[in-house]
């Protein structure tokens, strides 16, 4: 079936033309690169990865704030692997940090929370909106008073718009992420057909099913009428997961945030409501913004925005490595440039 | 981050729960799914612990083949 689909991918693309797909999850340009499968892309399609890595975005200033955080006595910052080890100028948590230790869900954190009553325990929370359902979740269910949260949740669709309108991209298709769309609902992305003219679908995350996904976009591509087509349909519906929906807005604020080395982008991300102050950490700690530095050589700005592709990255496979991360996207397994270390 | 696995509920004491997949057990929480619309025995999506959406056994079993082949062939990679 996967030759199939292939050849018909090769039938759809017209001879001299170019076209760009992004996908816009890390997940998917993992099965993309381990795959194979932008090497049997024909001539003229090219496979770009986007914004899928909110390791990535999350900005320099939260991080040192982080870390700083985790140098008091009285705080245990708790956060996922990767964020452990995201380079910042003041080092990353791991390397300077002090009270940190690794979680792989919100349950785990309330469960920390529980047991160490005498510490202020810390979320340093990122993710896209996948991930912060959880995270209303968890404030739906009740939070240990000893528990605040350092949200540095993004928002997938406005990245996503950013891209569309940036001409030096020029994006002919979009691949929408299974599992955002999952909360979010395939819905969310009509605006792209309808108002920028631009065709998505919603795939999973094996092969065979991404592929499907990129035979649906090229299909529509050629007829020249966008939509937004579903290929995962059996685990996303048209208006997503409503209850997640519910809970993200009850807790939630949409707010105008910084992506690391891209700036400002308002409306792009979430911060905890005044009702929820008690639980917020920026607020309870009285962080501040720190202005951001810029990594030497490293263009991992110009790879969350498919702009450049890792190798064109002169620290790429370097003097930067997975060991030796210059960048936060050679951090990150979803990071471009780590899942392109890996895969050639 | 933003995938999640497939798992079969075997446990409900909601929002909690326990989840099952290729002999691994897991709490979960369900908070994102409505109470009434989950019982035992449900195949669910699990991200970072908690379930966020159903899917029916088929679905379940074909994404999992599809993560297998993935493994596999990241494996071949890897040698
Ligand atoms: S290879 Fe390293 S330095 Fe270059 S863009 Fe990627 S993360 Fe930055």
């Amino acid at each position: 079936m996967v030759e199939g689909v292939i050849r018909q991918i090769r039938e759809l693309i017209p001879r001299g033309k170019r076209l760009k797909i992004m996908n816009v999850c890390g997940s998917h340009e993992h099965t993309i690169s381990s795959s194979g499968i932008r090497s049997l892309m024909p001539e003229g399609l090219e496979l770009i990865p986007g914004p899928g890595c909110p390791v990535c975005v999350c900005p320099e200033s939260d991080i040192i704030n982080a870390i700083e955080l985790s140098r008091r006595d009285d705080v245990l910052l708790v956060t996922y692997g990767d964020m452990l080890r995201v380079p910042s100028r003041e080092g990353s948590i791991i390397s300077n940090g002090r009270n940190f230790r690794m979680v792989t869900s919100p349950s785990e954190v309330v469960r920390i929370a529980r047991e160490d009553k005498d510490r202020k325990v810390i979320f340093f929370s990122i993710g896209f909106e996948t991930t912060t359902a959880p995270v209303a979740a968890i404030l739906e269910t009740g939070m240990p008073e000893n528990l605040y949260i350092l949200s540095s949740h993004r928002l997938t669709p406005r990245i996503m718009e950013v891209l569309v309108m940036d001409s030096e991209i020029g994006i002919d298709g979009f691949i929408a992420p299974g599992h955002v769309s999952a909360i979010v609902g395939a819905d969310a992305w009509r605006v792209f057909p309808e108002r920028y003219g631009i065709p998505v679908v919603v795939a999973g995350f094996e092969p065979e099913n991404l592929l499907l996904g990129l035979l649906e976009l090229l299909r529509q591509i050629n007829d020249g009428r966008p939509y937004v087509g579903n290929v995962y349909r059996h685990v996303v519906r048209p208006q997503g997961n409503t209850t997640a929906q519910r809970l993200i807005n009850k807790y939630f604020t949409v707010s105008d945030v910084n992506w690391r080395a891209i700036g400002n982008i308002p409306r792009s991300g979430l911060e905890l409501r005044d009702e929820y102050a008690r639980a917020d950490a920026k607020r309870v700690f009285g962080l501040k913004e720190v202005k951001e530095s810029k990594i030497p050589g490293c263009i991992c700005d110009r790879v969350v925005l498919g702009k450049a592709y890792p190798d064109d990255c002169r620290l790429f496979k370097k003097a930067c490595t997975p060991e030796r991360p210059k960048g936060p996207c050679m951090v990150s397994i979803e990071g471009a440039c780590n899942i392109w270390f890996k895969n050639r | 981050m933003c995938v999640g696995v497939p798992m079969r509920l075997v446990e409900i004491d909601y929002p909690f729960g326990v989840a099952e997949a290729k002999g691994v057990r897991r709490n979960i929480g369900l908070q994102l799914l409505p109470e009434g619309e989950i019982k035992i025995g449900d195949y669910v999506i699990v991200h970072v612990g908690f379930a966020i959406e159903k899917l029916d056994k088929r679905e379940a079993d074909e994404i999992w083949k599809g993560y297998e082949e993935l493994l596999g062939l990241m494996e071949e990679g890897d040698a």
